[in-house]
């Protein structure tokens, strides 16, 4: 079952198209690896994907419904989306952090029961915060914050995650156990579109790599096959070699491609937004 | 300490107005002015309670919930610490319009001040939605950049204004720009009642919205706020009440900015409960000011802003140092 599907999608801030023509597909029950180099357009996808951001061209379908026709709450009752970025203007408790997870459900007006509670109290388990529950999250380490984000887009126990580089500034082991956390959720039919700047943690964690390069779909397909020498010198202007290990492939950069940024990709790869 | 703070909220509130109403020129007993109160009583004593100090505690209470709302309320919307009406200019312009009524119109006209200042705070804050609009809509940057703009602008009017005044009507123009609630009356507090309880009700309507709105627009965009729609109903709601606080009683400072940090600092975040327990100090805070503005100095009146300033900065020091 596909959990979210994009067509022609195009986007971008004012008159500037940063991403599309772009076709998307997530399935629910697996995991997609959002690649690219800085700029490629992976965070604006992302929004285009979560509805944040209007689309110029194209449609997106939630779980079969026209994301266009839905409220923002319907919308954010489905879909678990991490940013990139938090302003925190207030001192906010882990605790009242990850609640705010709860609100598209609750609407309004109606008060957190129980239910609601356990859904916080679970999604900070899941992700070791238990300890945290009344650490101001201002307090906290940039990794730690991830964490918050992620167990607030899990409160609301949605079908589709977005994560804008959840993995960025965390140690290795939050990584993983961001994996497991991810993987386990996948595991149960939860769609995920993850953005990632780490080529092997993509590999463990997703079940295909989308590749963005200029705006558009560089290459998608299972990691391995996608992140080709070829293909990584081509679009992040790095020499990579695979190195076959006891854990499985990895891939090791060996040095930057000469003159990569003299070559950049045309807006859009030259095709056009209808 | 959150847990006793709410009784003693109840209990500031009920304090205040019962100073408000125990003080003024006329020296009432508390037993004549409770008299005053429910009809009896001689008819000096319920001149005063009924037509005097009860509408003047009234608008006191409406002018400081509304401006502690507002603020409250533009904190969050705009994840910014320091807005308040007067950061983003809406103060400045309903104060420049009423000052410039003060002394332009003829003084059978002098009953349309409120008006104009109403008038002149909604024009302010159109016009710093109309600076703030980019390609992609009025973000909070540009809200506040406008507002600076446009406080400066309607600072300079005021001072324009007063340099020319004439001796007469300087007293009156200078109470606009320093805080009064000298010119209260029961129709004015009626009449700001079910304005200032709409706006707070669109506002108490958008609490939760607020709340995820101070953690970033594209974290509340991604929670199902609708931000473009709330910052626009939240911006006007906010302009409304401030509007109306300054058109009854000019320009008092203090209250908007820091009574949400206090309830902040005392009670945390919980957005809704933030705003409701805003109102309740921002009115407590005003109609004790109020009171005091009446009462320091034998004969005379003091601004209302700087009692409210006086009687709010050590309180917000002190809460400022412990949580620290």
């Amino acid at each position: 079952m596909t959990a979210l599907s994009a067509r022609g999608l195009c986007g971008g801030y004012g008159a500037r198209r940063v991403v599309g023509p772009v076709d998307v597909d997530i399935a629910a029950g697996s995991c997609t690896a959002v690649l690219g180099p800085n700029g490629a357009g992976k965070s604006t996808l992302l929004r285009l994907l979560a509805g944040i951001l209007r689309p110029s061209a194209g449609m997106v379908e939630l779980l079969g419904r026209d994301i266009a026709a839905m409220r923002r709450r319907e919308v954010a009752c489905l879909v678990g989306f991490v940013p990139q970025a938090l302003a925190l203007a207030f001192p906010l408790t882990v605790h009242e952090m990850v609640s705010q997870g709860r609100t598209p459900r609750l609407g309004p007006w109606r008060p957190a029961g129980l239910a609601d509670e356990a859904a916080v109290e679970a999604a900070m388990r899941d992700l070791g915060l238990g300890a945290h529950r009344d650490t101001p999250v201002h307090t906290l380490s940039g990794g730690e914050r991830q964490l918050v984000l992620l167990a607030r887009a899990l409160a609301g126990e949605p079908r589709l995650l977005l994560l804008d580089e959840p993995a960025t500034g965390l140690d290795v082991r939050h990584q993983l156990q961001l994996v497991d956390t991810v993987r386990r959720l996948v595991e149960r039919g939860v769609g995920a579109a993850i953005v990632l700047h780490d080529w092997n943690l993509a590999c463990r964690l997703a079940d295909t790599a989308l590749v963005l390069h200029g705006g558009t779909i560089a290459a998608s397909g299972p990691p391995h096959e996608v992140l080709s020498p070829d293909l990584v010198a081509r679009v992040f202007g790095v020499a990579v070699e695979r190195v076959l290990t006891p854990g499985g492939l990895l891939l090791a950069p060996r040095h930057a491609v000469a003159g990569w940024l003299d070559a950049p990709p045309a807006p859009g790869g030259g095709r056009a937004c209808r | 300490m959150r847990r006793a703070a709410d009784p003693l909220l109840a209990l500031a509130l009920v304090g205040a107005a019962l100073a408000s109403l125990l003080t003024g020129s006329v020296a009432l007993t508390p037993l004549e002015v409770g008299t005053a109160l429910v009809g009896g009583g001689e008819d000096t004593a319920r001149v005063v309670v009924l037509s005097l100090r009860l509408p003047r505690l009234g608008l006191a209470l409406l002018v400081g919930a509304s401006l502690a709302l507002a603020g409250a309320a533009l904190q969050s919307l705009l994840a910014n610490p320091l807005a308040d009406p007067f950061l983003l200019g809406i103060s400045g312009g309903g104060a420049a319009a009423a000052t410039l009524a003060v002394v332009a119109l003829p003084a059978v006209l002098l009953g349309l001040v409120p008006l104009a200042g109403m008038g002149g705070a909604a024009l302010a804050t159109g016009l710093v939605w109309w600076l703030a609009r980019g390609p992609l809509g009025a973000s909070s940057t540009r809200l506040i950049l406008a507002g600076v703009a446009v406080n400066a602008a309607a600072s300079a009017v005021i001072l324009l204004v007063l340099a020319f005044a004439s001796g007469s009507r300087l007293p009156g123009a200078l109470a606009v720009t320093m805080g009064s609630l000298a010119g209260a009356s029961a129709a004015r507090a009626w009449w700001l009642l079910p304005y200032t309880l709409g706006a707070a009700a669109v506002l108490l309507h958008h609490g939760r919205d607020l709340g995820l709105l101070g953690t970033g627009e594209e974290s509340a965009a991604g929670l199902g706020v609708d931000v473009p729609a709330v910052r626009r109903r939240v911006f006007l709601a906010a302009a409304a009440l401030c509007g109306g606080a300054v058109a009854f009683a000019g320009v008092i400072g203090f209250v908007g900015l820091v009574t949400p940090h206090l309830c902040r600092l005392v009670w945390g975040q919980a957005p809704r409960r933030l705003l409701v327990r805003s109102a309740v100090l921002g009115a407590a805070l005003t109609a004790a000011g109020d009171t005091l503005a009446r009462r320091l100095v034998p004969g005379a009146e003091l601004p209302v802003g700087v009692i409210t300033a006086l009687l709010g900065v050590p309180f917000f020091v002190a809460l400022l140092r412990r949580s620290a």
